[in-house]
């Protein structure tokens, strides 16, 4: 299976979606069609980078609601609004959820392929983002209850001593945990390990 | 209660065993379980139920007897009872084949795929359920079909924050049954992501009397958002409304939901979706899965999407501005006099028609001193006829624009496409041969949409020929659908099976019918959305066709009714008063006659009725 780009339209007209999925792919993308939100929905998403190409009006789910629903899924897929005739209060309302842009049809094939990198772009910093978390994640999951103990006094400005005195061990044991902790964290100072724990905090309140 | 609904549902078991077999009769009819994950008597799922029940019975294909059970999986430790229920269900169902069973929360769906096979063999399950929440589209069991909603948490806090931006501390109140605790965590992941600091603190399963004393001390700059509580932390059980009701007696706060139900009993507002639309989904997937139709995506998920929806009272109450919610907000239970709540509207109609009474009599006058021929008089209320037309398209350019913009969207990015296949060097030449065939085909569809509309706008002769009724209709179609889309407004159009025939002028009925249809999309356009439908029918009359418009509007005002069809008449603000009065010149014109009928329950329907047409028909007497 290949693990390019791939590039997912919403749209319900089936001549506009043909066209769109011809030029995306004679651009050198891999895309795919949907006839409406639901289609969209219904089918698993493959962990792929990717973005969406969305019509905004369509019968029944509009792509607003969609939006809705991918947020409400924690699914982070960009996405690009495409529509037949904007309203300021439906593209104020896009932009503010976060989409990438808002392009009225006909659209220029350049415009087109400049928000669609721009969205392919922002899905690979997010992807990162998350991959990075999840290392991070698993690494702090490696970690033993005395390490993880350590950890968070450590993270919170304690000495070693204060730290031995706090869980009642040996100094020389928690110097030895805390050797072990930085090794498995992959940090190389109390300030390292300080940013660490920020991340850990803010992927796990997502 | 339960324990009568099961008795009654019994009791319509025997009596149905015993009927059905020797008369047949019964066979006809299809047999459905609603099951129930919580009870069944909750608030939004009597809305949702009555609207299923009255969807299928009203529906033309073939009529359900409909039987209900419950799991009550909140309050209740569904494992300790599983045994003993399946085989009582079992049992119970026995002598009795079951076609669909609609699974209504994510338990329900659950007890049906463990048991389904068991208890109802064969049966077709319809899941009703929330998006995300509790599920993901892909975990459908194959051959299911849904009705997927979002529990909108995000945008109730939204709502909240638009509506009392400075508030200063943020309250959520939840229970810790499964459901609660689902519904909390999306309250935290929303507030997570708010990037003002609003100090926020979560109530989570207190037993209501502390629940009570903690939100009467909360100070009136804050807001509450309550989500749901079936049970509290000692595993006391409740009803989520209950628990709403004795919240928003106490606090002094805004309380804001994020389930329809909630607003009206004294929540202020919330992002929600419908559940009567809901139910009537439901009994579209139901018949589609009697049919043994497969499942249709665009009508399954988000179908019926979340919406803002205020109370006015509580607006009110805590004296909250509703300028500040969105446009499109749906504020019920306003009770305020018309007078008051649209002043400006009414002030502004007075004094346009006022300008137009002056204008009125200056067109008298200059009548009267001109004493126009016959032919010139007709001559301009021919122009006058096409600038109401006008005036209509104008409103119509929304519309319009989606109907030609999509076709020549579609073009630009064929071409752009074959433009790169060219580039490639490679030979494509099926490819764009293909391309070429599709351009040429949305170029037609552009021009056709064109056609159109120079045929409604162009200044041409009057044109008397045999027309279809039915092809009129059809012709508008795609430019009426634009806009109802537009405006959230559903159009339904029936067509008769047979041919219409009418003389007439094809662009003036035309114009007939778009006139009518944009009255009633305005007529429903403040409504809630299960009224605002309209309905398009072409049908044979007692004499002729009829062309009927239908609106669930509040009907006209009985002071309005007399003055309807009168020239420069209108309840708009923007309204010219030429739509109506025109409507019925051509009407008469083409020999035929206009009717309206009109109630605040009912909504209003013009019908507009022609003659049928005669070879070498009737003398016409409107040479426009």
């Amino acid at each position: 299976m290949s693990t390019g780009p791939l590039i997912h339209i919403v749209d319900d007209d089936a001549s506009m979606r043909a066209a769109l999925l011809r030029l995306l792919v004679a651009a050198g993308f891999e895309a795919r069609g949907y006839s409406s939100t639901g289609e969209f929905l219904l089918q698993p998403l493959p962990d792929r980078p990717g973005c969406l190409l969305l019509d905004l009006r369509m019968p029944g789910p509009s792509g607003l609601d969609l939006q809705t629903a991918l947020q409400q899924q924690n699914i982070t897929l960009p996405v690009v609004f495409l529509t037949g005739h904007a309203t300021v209060d439906s593209s104020v309302r896009a932009m503010k959820a976060g989409a990438v842009d808002f392009l009225t049809k006909p659209v220029k094939r350049d415009i087109l392929l400049d928000a669609v990198q721009r969205a392919l772009a922002r899905d690979a910093v997010q992807r990162t983002a998350r991959d990075e978390a999840n290392r991070l994640q698993a690494r702090f999951a490696s970690l033993t209850q005395r390490q993880r103990e350590v950890f968070d006094l450590v993270v919170a400005g304690k000495l070693n001593k204060q730290i031995a005195d706090e869980l009642d061990i040996a100094e020389r044991t928690v110097k030895r945990e805390r050797e072990q902790v930085m090794a498995k964290l992959d940090a190389s100072s109390a300030a390292d390990l300080g940013r660490l724990a920020e991340l850990l905090h803010r992927s796990s309140a997502r | 209660m339960h324990s009568l609904g099961m008795a009654r549902a019994l009791m319509a078991v025997l009596a149905l065993c015993c009927v059905a077999a020797p008369l047949h009769a019964a066979e006809e009819d299809a047999h459905v379980v609603m099951l129930y994950g919580l009870d069944p008597y909750l608030p939004p799922f009597l809305v949702m139920d009555k609207a299923v029940r009255e969807s299928i019975a009203s529906g033309k294909g073939a009529q359900a007897i409909f039987f209900s059970e419950t799991l009550d999986s909140q309050r209740f430790a569904m494992e300790t009872l599983e045994p003993e229920l399946v085989a009582l269900l079992a049992k119970k169902y026995s002598a009795l084949h079951i076609e669909v069973v609609v699974a209504v929360s994510r338990k329900a769906l659950d007890f049906f795929v463990r048991h389904g096979d068991r208890i109802w063999p064969g049966a077709r399950v319809v899941y009703v359920g929330f998006l995300g929440y509790e599920f993901k589209p892909t975990e459908l069991p194959p051959g299911a079909s849904a009705v997927l909603s979002i529990l909108d948490v995000a945008g109730t806090i939204d709502i909240a924050r638009r509506l009392q931006p400075d508030a200063r501390r943020i309250v959520v109140v939840s229970g810790v049954s499964e459901i609660d605790r689902q519904a909390e965590r999306q309250a935290r992941e929303a507030l997570a992501k708010l990037d003002a600091q609003v100090p926020v603190e979560y109530l989570s399963g207190l037993p209501l009397p502390e629940l009570e004393a903690r939100v009467a001390a909360e100070p009136s700059d804050s807001f509450v958002i309550y989500l749901t509580q079936f049970r509290d932390r000692d595993g006391r059980p409740y009803e989520p409304h209950d628990v709403l009701r004795v919240i928003v007696k106490a606090s002094r706060a805004p309380v804001y939901g994020a389930v329809e139900t909630l607003i009206g009993l004294g929540a202020v507002a919330g992002s929600v979706a419908s559940y009567a639309s809901r139910g009537r989904l439901i009994a579209e997937q139901v018949r589609r899965a009697l049919a043994d139709e497969p499942l249709d995506p665009s009508r399954t998920v988000l179908a019926a999407p979340n919406r803002c929806v205020a109370d006015a009272r509580a607006l009110q109450r805590w004296s909250l501005d509703a300028g500040r919610l969105p446009d499109d907000c749906d504020i019920r239970f306003a009770n305020v006099p018309i007078w008051r709540q649209y002043w400006w509207a009414v002030a502004l109609a007075l004094l346009i028609f006022a300008a137009e009474a002056t204008l009125i009599v200056a067109l008298l006058s200059q009548r009267r001193r001109r004493r126009l021929a016959e032919q010139a008089e007709q001559a301009q209320r021919a122009e006058l006829t096409r600038a109401a037309r006008l005036a209509m398209a104008g409103e119509l350019t929304g519309a319009i624009a989606h109907e030609i913009n999509q076709p020549l969207g579609a073009i630009l990015s064929n071409a752009d496409a074959g433009d790169l296949m060219l580039d490639s060097g490679a030979d494509r030449r099926d490819e764009l041969r293909a391309i070429l065939a599709d351009i040429r085909r949305d170029d037609l569809r552009a021009s056709e949409v064109i056609q159109h509309l120079r045929d409604l706008l162009g200044k041409q002769k009057f044109e008397r020929k045999e027309l279809d009724l039915n092809d009129v209709v059809s012709n508008l179609e795609p430019i009426m659908r634009a806009e109802a889309r537009r405006r959230g407004v559903v159009l339904e159009i029936r067509r008769a099976p047979e041919t219409l025939a009418i003389m007439g002028d094809r662009v003036q009925i035309q114009q007939v019918l778009i006139n009518l249809v944009l009255n009633a999309m305005d007529a429903v356009a403040d409504e809630s959305e299960a009224r605002r439908t309209v309905i398009v029918s072409a049908a044979k009359g007692e004499s002729g066709a009829v062309l009927a418009v239908r609106d669930h509007g509040r009907g006209i005002a009985p002071e309005h009714r007399t003055k309807l069809f009168e020239s420069f008449f209108s309840t708009k603000p923007s309204g010219m008063g030429l739509g109506l009065s025109i409507t019925r010149t051509i009407v008469e014109a083409h020999g035929g006659r206009i009717l309206v009928a009109s109630s605040s329950e009912e909504g209003t329907t013009f019908q507009a009725e022609f003659p049928t047409a005669i070879a070498n028909g009737a003398p016409f007497p409107y040479p426009a």
